[in-house]
């Protein structure tokens, strides 16, 4: 009943109708794109404060040496006897020059986590907080399986 | 200074790495944290270190850490760092 009805007040006031439905559409996005970040930022402000409201100067600090040491261990555990490791091995082993080499590998490894980190970055800046804590999760559980995987081929 | 060795060690590295599984882990720590600098010299720190034992231990990393327990642990942390993403977080 009611389709039938909304549909022949649409088609009865066609001019009307049509202006009203371009506003709602072109406002609608508009309205979601502001109330739905400032919600988010409310919740995170509110988050923060309430976790780190006695120790705030030390707060930063804190998650800066959280996030550099769990970096730091998965990463570091994660490379050792990755390919990378093995093809400098085999290359200071071939050249007998293992500053040179490392010289070289140690800046492709800081550029590319240099490029790493700015994609990282840029993303953030484009999705939505919750969906990129969703990929990143993802991301990170897709990694943790290839190691697994990884032992259980050898 | 052998430049070409530097070049060749460079190369080979950085075309390895370019959408590896570290480049792929600082993208999605980094993506998921509110301090890239902390992402980028954890990161940095960690493949240093990791290269740096390489070259200078050679075979020898693989006695001190033997490979299949060193994956599990990072497997086991990357799982952690999952989960915390994507569980609707009250910490942090």
């Amino acid at each position: 009943m009611e389709p039938v009805l909304s549909a022949s007040s649409v088609s009865s006031l066609p001019v009307l109708d049509t202006e009203t439905l371009d506003a709602a559409t072109a406002r609608s996005p508009e309205v979601l794109a502001t109330s739905e970040p400032a919600l988010l930022i409310e919740e995170e402000v509110a988050a923060t404060a309430t976790t780190t409201a006695d120790t705030a100067p030390q707060g930063h600090q804190n998650s800066f040496w959280k996030i550099f040491s769990s970096t730091f261990i998965t990463i570091f555990l994660a490379e050792i006897g990755d390919k990378t490791q093995v093809s400098t091995l085999l290359m200071s082993a071939e050249f007998h020059q293992p500053w040179v080499v490392f010289a070289g590998a140690g800046t492709a490894l800081v550029a590319t986590t240099l490029i790493g980190v700015w994609v990282g970055q840029w993303l953030s800046s484009r999705l939505s907080p919750r969906t990129l804590d969703i990929a990143a999760g993802i991301l990170l559980a897709l990694i943790s399986a290839s190691l697994v995987w990884d032992v259980l081929q050898m | 200074m052998d430049w070409q060795l530097l070049g060749l060690a460079f190369v080979t590295v950085f075309i390895s790495e370019l959408g590896d599984k570290s480049q792929l882990a600082a993208i999605a720590i980094s993506g998921g944290s509110h301090s890239p600098k902390a992402v980028f010299w954890g990161a940095s720190a960690a493949l240093l270190l990791a290269s740096f034992l390489g070259v200078m231990l050679g075979e020898g990393t693989a006695q001190i850490l033997p490979a299949h327990v060193v994956k599990i642990v990072a497997a086991i942390g990357f799982a952690i760092m999952s989960v915390r993403l994507l569980l609707p977080s009250t910490a942090d």
